[in-house]
């Protein structure tokens, strides 16, 4: 039994002595393994990241968003609806809303027209006032420095360029992601901007714990009953909505993992040409081995140890890099994946979240590769006679 | 004659068999070898010496025939099986030493006891003793390209001894060292079959006629004398 557990930990140092005496292989092996883990796993951080802050937002918002449907797609709503949802059995309180995009300095900005006091309690002010008057917005403060805005500075925006906006103050968010685009003003404002008065985008519902679901219900109910003439309500409620969000990142991750499965492909066998650099000389190696007694299956554990221990030691340092990365530049380059319009260096920080399940992911694929890389050719030449393998 | 440890019956070794380029290597080849003898396998060169030496220390498989070890058929033996046969029964010494370049000279004595379990304390002290045997107890640290043909081979010699083997067999042995260097190889050998153990040597250099008590001639890959 000694002897059993002496012969492991003999392979196990002969393995790390090997890579150390090809410390020059083993590097260029670690750095491809590196080079090709960390994308993915601060993609996936980055995905988190924004899903996370995302259905922070959704807890934090309403229980029921209504919006007329209009061939499936969300369409504005009729003010006139608000009076009839606010006297409904279980409604706390009901707004409406204005959102719609616009391009401000060749920038998506999001615009939201919401009473002020209805700002979600994620939003801090961190220059000037709320907007109060009519003209005034709040402005996020990553997009207020990239588009050079200060407090009290007016400007237009092009759809509808005689509308003059003044900025009131500046907000900071922990949804960092809203900080980079959004501009905050009245509803009034914001339904004058889009010409779209007496309307709103979405009306927002807030009701009674345990009630959301059956006011849904009939909201949706009573709008099969109303005339024809207008498209049908849509009505959305809170787990609907994160469904949606998850659905969205999980396809948007889905795709980028489907992207980096090619590359990871690509890899295998330019990991293999990598790994296979000194082949003829471990090819001698190995019928040395086998020609003074090793067996195959020593000389297999041998080099699957050298294989993990690069996993090992690969896998942590792409995770680590992947946090760097994040930490210092603000996920640049893979970022613009899963957020629009926030080019190579995003002007806020970018949120991003490593969870265990990617990681072990990391040192799986670290392993699996080198596997292939090390397993198949060191078989290959282990099981052909010793003589012929010195050759 | 003695209890034979090796016999070979009519065994060929052809590469690329079946095609066109095919070469005959050996061709039905019958000898017996036996214990504590010192076996000379002699023939110029490509006559098929490295081949036949190659075959009985189990580390290339002949195309046809059978080769007895103790008179156990090693066709039947797995290549596991081959493995520790080697580690145990035989020291193979290759004519270009094949030492590991990166590991040290005592490393690369020792590396045979790896797979055995042996602990580095006690692969170190064993390397030690046979490096001292053989006078190179100042290069023990050493790396093969710091050392000459000659040491080289003394580490390739201790290699082959580390595991106390009952057969030791050396593939042109004299072709890579100086005279000196041939006196204390053949003062090793000696010493070997004083020991008790079987020794056989492939070599073209006449010099093993005297200490050898059995030779065996090939000439184009046929055993074409037996003394």
């Amino acid at each position: 039994m000694k002897d059993i557990m002496n012969r492991h930990l003999n392979l196990l140092f002969t393995a790390a002595g090997n890579l150390i005496r090809n410390r020059g292989r083993s590097l260029v092996v670690v750095l491809c393994l590196i080079a090709v883990l960390f994308p993915f796993i601060s993609a996936i951080a980055i995905s988190e990241g924004i899903k996370f802050q995302s259905l922070i937002s959704v807890e934090e918002g309403a229980d029921i968003y209504v919006t007329l449907d209009h061939y499936g797609s969300n369409a504005p709503i009729s003010l006139q609806h608000l009076e009839r949802f606010q006297k409904m059995e279980g409604v706390v309180k009901v707004f409406p809303r204005v959102i719609g995009r616009t391009y401000f300095a060749d920038r998506l900005a999001t615009i939201v027209g919401i009473p002020a006091e209805e700002i979600s309690r994620s939003i801090r002010l961190v220059q000037g006032k709320m907007f109060r008057e009519k003209g005034e917005v709040m402005i996020g403060k990553a997009l207020a420095k990239v588009v050079h805005l200060q407090t009290g500075v007016g400007f237009t925006l092009s759809p509808n360029p005689s509308k003059v906006f003044r900025v009131s103050g500046m907000f900071d968010s922990d949804m960092t992601i809203w900080s980079s685009n959004l501009i905050l003003m009245t509803f009034e404002d914001a339904s004058e901007f889009f010409q779209m008065r007496g309307m709103a985008t979405d009306i927002l519902i807030y009701t009674r714990p345990g009630h959301a679901q059956r006011l849904a219900r009939e909201i949706m109910g009573a709008s099969s009953y109303r005339d024809s003439s207008e498209p049908p309500l849509r009505v959305q409620d809170k787990s609907l909505v994160k469904r949606y969000f998850q659905r969205g990142f999980n396809y948007k991750a889905g795709v980028f993992t489907a992207l980096f499965t090619v590359a990871f492909a690509l890899a295998i066998p330019a990991l293999l040409v990598i790994s296979g650099f000194g082949q003829a000389e471990r090819k001698k190696e190995i019928g040395v081995l086998k020609a003074t007694g090793w067996q195959t299956q020593e000389v297999m554990e041998m080099v699957a140890l050298e294989n993990l221990i690069i996993g090992f030691t690969s896998a942590p340092l792409a995770i680590l890099s992947a946090m760097v990365w994040m930490k210092w530049l603000n996920g640049a380059f893979i970022a613009q994946f899963f957020i629009a319009e926030i080019g190579l260096m995003a002007s806020f920080p970018v949120p991003s979240r490593f969870l265990p399940l990617p990681s072990f992911f990391a040192f799986l694929f670290a392993i699996v590769l080198t596997m292939i890389g090390g397993l198949y050719p060191t078989w290959k030449t282990a099981t052909v006679p010793p003589a012929e393998a010195m050759r | 004659m003695r209890d034979p440890i090796i016999r070979t019956e009519k065994v060929d070794k052809f590469y690329y068999s079946g095609r066109p380029e095919e070469v005959r290597a050996l061709s039905q080849i019958n000898l017996e070898i036996s214990k504590n003898q010192f076996a000379l396998i002699r023939g110029p060169s490509g006559s098929g010496k490295t081949t036949l030496l190659n075959l009985i220390s189990t580390v290339d498989r002949p195309t046809r025939g059978r080769i007895l070890l103790l008179e156990q058929d090693l066709s039947k033996y797995s290549d596991a099986e081959l493995s520790r046969i080697r580690q145990k029964r035989i020291g193979l010494i290759f004519q270009n030493f094949n030492l590991l370049s990166r590991l040290p000279a005592w490393e690369n004595v020792s590396f045979p006891l790896l797979p055995l379990g042996v602990t580095e304390g006690e692969r170190r002290r064993r390397s030690l003793e046979i490096l001292v045997r053989l006078g190179l107890e100042k290069r023990v640290n050493h790396f093969p390209e710091q050392m000459s043909g000659g040491e080289q081979q003394r580490v390739a010699i201790a290699r082959a001894l580390i595991n106390d083997p009952e057969i030791i067999m050396a593939d042109e042995p004299t072709s890579n060292i100086d005279a000196e260097s041939i006196g204390t190889l053949l003062d090793t050998f000696r010493d070997l079959k004083r020991k008790g153990k079987t020794i056989i040597v492939s070599s073209h250099d006449p010099i093993f006629l005297d200490y050898c008590d059995g030779t065996f001639f090939l000439k184009d890959g046929n055993l074409v004398e037996s003394i």
